[in-house]
């Protein structure tokens, strides 16, 4: 009984989320209470999960039994290693501090709360069932089911039309990733006979390396999907429509990076044989691609989430990058630091937009380093541990890729080191332009300090932010089988990316000042337009994809309703059988002569038939 | 001789007969339909005395032209029926009726002059017999040489009213003596011992005519 | 004597006849004498068949039983025959089988 603790964490936010919705969606404070408390509960369940409360193996349950002999049955079981326990501390962790943000954050909203909370304690289920899930049929049903918290949560205040339509966009999106990963579970059972992780290891080596490179690719395909690379990513910066707290938690910190997870769990299951050149070259230049785009585009939004949005697609695309370069333990590393300083970021955001009245644009705001000083400082502390000053997390992490990057292909380092120059040049871009400088909008000059709710949960990430990726903590905490953090050396990865920060930060002060300017200067120019258009993908997708398939493909389908369907087999049918009755209506004529002539036609033939051919036959 | 006459007198009845079938359905009067209807069946009776058929000749005579015709010309004198309309759109059907009717006859003139003896060939319809195995081949050829009946070609053989009185149960003088064919008396003695249950049942279905008709005949209510 | 042949012939004309008659007339009780006189040349067929057929002189009166038959039943149709075309005279003020076309509107 007590070794099945673990299915604690994923049940409690379930029925939290059935009571919350069934229950209490009249009165919103007790769900929120309801779901912060089990998302409290569930964290410190973990944490004394992995402070030596293990409680052995937990059971697994037969979901699909097999009738015949030789078919695998689905099971439905955990896994409880530190991969598995520790990714449930961050997720937990930071689902927690989100929960508690969420209270002061969402206070004056006067949208459906409970809604909210419920979609959140699913949100915890189901990303509890993909870090726990002992097989890929489990990891695809939390897969599916993040999916659709997150087309919750994003459309949480859905009579907005951006809302609405960004849920829509990001579900769909997902879509044609899932689609992928569907496949690749499937190629999974046919090539290595089970979906179950446990039993996959070492049977990767009598494989036809082109099966593997196909299996890979199409799991790939989900974390794609997920983990918004490139060219499905363009759902996340649209999903910043949601509710900062889920933009945190969803969107930056954890769902996101259950793509990355996944191929790791992957990776450590199968065994890096099973990674075939081929497909670790295509995952890690999709993840070198979609950091270096992202980056680009992070440069020119105006919005502070959209900001954040882009260098949240630019370190995952680092992470998958790792992946791909078979260093998934600095992979876990990144995503670890990551997850950490990104809801901090994030948080910190969504305290400044609150205080701003609402207001996300940087260009309106200026200066409020002087009026919310504690925010601030957090923020800047998650802006340090992303642009990887010494000291701060993200260096660490960021320095071990590099340094994984370097030992296995060059390349990929320089388009690495090229990227945290990008990106230390848009992080200080954000500051300066928001925090110095005087208020350029109302909104701006009144803001004042956050309450403590927010503060709180933000004070405790800017100390992870800080401290989480030193040695003696990141040993523990990482998620990721017997890591240990490699300590700090000089080489040529650290002259590169000091080079990288130092070339990002001046460029920055060089062009933005002090905060003493209202307006882009690098604004107007073709290059910067098209940054700013997201470099037309977007537009792309719309205008030719959807545009083409709404267009053409409904003219296609137009063309097989209007005159296969309704004109050949309906009206056709109709038209034939109508025909047919009226030439029977014309025989039917009432007209007795005419059925006696019949009847003598038929005599006649009837008396010839018999008289005068039958004999011959 | 008389064998003679009475195959001249059956062509001029058939011939009559033939005649006033026309009149039926060419006079436009049913009135006049009816009296040549009388007058076909009365000629038919006729051709049924020729054939030595007696009881059915007066049955034709009472039941078809007495009774029938008689219903027939009640109910166009009661509904005051009046003479067709010369219907011009009609032509074509009349022609094809006609046309019909035309092989229709011929049909029945092919297989009665191919009946066996006839003209050369033979009736199909014993070549069907024998086909499916209903008679041996050759057998009506057989049955016509040992049981002395004729061949259909030939004239139909004669009556003989000694043969009948001796059916009939006589003995061997009175049969001799016999002189006139006990038709109804024959007809008869079939009619009730090998058909009695079958007459019977006829009688039924008389009768559920009988109340068919009433039924039918009474006025509808109202209600 | 006559040969079966030429009453089978006259038998078949007669009924040829009946049945043009069926078709061409438009007056139901013509159209109905015209059918008794096909029954009728059956008959005659029937007969002559019951003559030719004969053993030892005397005929197959199998032959004319069932033409007594046929006539009963000729007698009992004409009874209903009649009864219908009353009644439908009665409804239709008409004994012309165009007046019988309710069916197709």
């Amino acid at each position: 009984m007590i070794q099945n603790l673990p299915w604690l964490f994923l049940l409690l936010p379930l029925v939290v989320a059935a009571i919350d919705w069934l229950c209490f969606s009249k009165c919103p404070r007790t769900a929120a209470g309801l779901s912060t408390l089990s998302a409290i509960a569930t964290f410190a369940l973990c944490v004394a999960y992995l402070n030596g409360w293990q409680t052995g193996t937990p059971d697994i349950y037969t979901w699909l039994p097999t009738a015949t002999e030789g078919m695998t049955s689905l099971s439905m079981g955990l896994v409880t290693d530190a991969l598995a326990m520790r990714m449930m501390l961050v997720v937990t962790g930071i689902g927690a501090l989100v929960h508690i943000f969420s209270l002061g954050y969402m206070k004056g909203d006067s949208s459906n709360l409970s809604r909210y909370f419920a979609g959140l304690s699913i949100f915890m289920f189901s990303m509890s069932t993909i870090v726990l899930a002992d097989n890929l049929a489990m990891t695809f049903i939390g897969w599916e089911m993040v999916g659709f918290s997150s087309y919750l949560l994003i459309g949480h205040w859905f009579h907005k039309d951006s809302a609405a339509d960004a849920a829509k966009k990001a579900f769909i999106t997902n879509r044609v990733g899932d689609f992928g990963f569907l496949i690749g579970i499937l190629l999974t059972l046919a090539v290595f006979g089970t979906i179950t992780f446990a039993e996959m290891g070492g049977k990767a080596a009598g494989i036809a390396p082109a099966l593997l490179t196909a299996t890979v690719i199409c799991l790939f395909c989900g974390a794609v999907g997920k983990s918004a690379q490139f060219p499905l990513h363009v759902w996340l910066p649209d999903a910043m429509e949601g509710p900062t707290p889920v933009s945190a938690l969803i969107h930056a910190a954890t769902m996101v990076a259950a793509g990355v997870y996944m191929l790791v769990r992957l990776q450590v299951s199968m065994g890096t044989e099973a990674f075939t050149e081929t497909a670790c070259i295509t995952i890690a230049s999709v993840g070198a691609i979609t950091a270096v785009l992202a980056a680009l585009m992070a440069m020119q939004q105006d919005d502070i989430k959209r900001v954040l949005a882009y260098s949240t697609l630019s370190q995952l695309g680092y992470m998958v990058m790792a992946v791909g370069l078979l260093a998934g333990e600095a992979a876990m590393f990144h995503l670890y630091t990551h997850a950490w300083f990104k809801a901090l970021l994030f948080l910190g955001a969504g305290a400044i937009i609150v205080c701003c009245h609402h207001e996300q644009d940087i260009w309106k705001m200026g200066g409020l380093a002087k009026l919310m000083p504690l925010t601030v400082l957090c923020f800047l502390m998650g802006t340090f541990a992303l642009i990887a000053i010494p000291g701060f997390s993200g260096f660490f992490s960021k320095e071990a890729i590099l340094h994984a990057a370097l030992e296995t292909c060059p390349v990929f380092f320089w388009i690495g080191a090229g990227v945290a120059a990008l990106t230390t040049f848009y992080m200080t871009r954000l500051c300066l332009v928001a925090f110095c400088g005087q208020a350029r909008d109302h909104g701006a000059a009144e803001a004042k300090e956050a309450g403590p709710t927010m503060l709180l949960p933000l004070l405790a990430l800017g100390v992870m932010a800080i401290i989480s990726g030193y040695g003696f903590i990141a040993d523990f905490l990482v998620p990721y089988t017997g890591f240990e953090a490699h300590g700090f050396e000089l080489g040529l990865p650290f002259y590169v990316s000091m080079g990288s920060l130092a070339l990002g930060i001046i460029a920055a002060l060089l062009v933005y000042g002090c905060g003493k300017r209202t307006t882009d200067p690098l604004a107007g120019n073709c290059l910067s337009t098209a940054l700013r258009k997201r470099l037309y993908i977007d537009t792309i997708y719309d205008k030719g994809l959807i545009g083409g398939i709404q267009e053409y493909g409904a003219q296609i389908i137009e063309f097989a309703d209007a005159a296969l369907i309704r004109g050949v087999i309906v009206q056709g049918f109709a038209w034939l059988t109508a025909k047919f009755g009226m030439l029977l209506s014309w025989i039917q004529n009432g007209s007795l002569r005419g059925y006696a002539l019949v009847a003598g036609i038929g005599i006649v033939i009837f008396v010839f038939i018999l008289a005068f051919t039958i004999p011959t036959l | 001789m008389e064998s003679a006459i009475s195959s001249i007198l059956f062509y001029v009845f058939a011939a009559a007969a033939v005649l006033c079938a026309f009149g039926v359905v060419a006079f436009r009067n049913p009135v006049s339909s009816a009296m040549n209807m009388a007058l076909c069946f009365g000629f038919t009776a006729a051709v049924y005395f020729g054939m030595g058929a007696q009881f059915l000749g007066i049955v034709q005579l009472i039941v078809y032209a007495g009774a029938i015709l008689v219903l027939f010309l009640f109910i166009i004198m009661m509904l005051d029926i009046k003479a067709e309309e010369h219907a011009r759109k009609s032509f074509p059907l009349a022609c094809i009726a006609v046309i019909i009717a035309g092989i229709f006859a011929g049909f029945v003139t092919k297989v009665a002059i191919s009946l066996p003896g006839a003209t050369v060939g033979e009736c199909p319809a014993i070549v069907l017999c024998e086909s499916i195995g209903e008679l041996a081949p050759g057998t009506i050829a057989q049955k016509a040489e040992t049981e002395g009946f004729a061949p259909y070609g030939s004239a139909m053989p004669e009556l003989s009213p000694a043969a009948a009185a001796k059916a009939l149960g006589a003995d061997e003088a009175t049969a001799a003596a016999a002189t006139a064919f006990p038709d109804t008396k024959l007809l008869g003695q079939s009619l009730f011992t090998k058909y009695n249950i079958p007459f019977v049942i006829l009688s039924f279905a008389l009768l559920a005519g009988t109340v068919g008709a009433v039924a039918l005949g009474r006025k509808l209510r109202k209600d | 004597m006559t040969p079966l042949a030429h009453y089978l012939i006259f038998s078949g004309i007669l009924f040829s006849i009946g049945l043009a008659g069926v078709i061409i007339r438009k007056n139901i009780i013509v159209v109905f004498m015209c059918l008794e006189m096909m029954l009728s040349a059956a008959n005659i067929s029937l007969v002559a068949f019951s003559r030719a057929q004969g053993v030892n002189g005397i005929p197959m009166y199998d032959a004319q039983v069932l033409a007594l038959f046929i006539v009963a039943i000729a007698a009992a149709e004409v009874a209903i025959g009649l009864a219908l075309i009353v009644a439908m005279f009665r409804a239709r003020k008409s004994v012309e089988s165009s007046a019988l076309n309710t069916l197709k509107d």
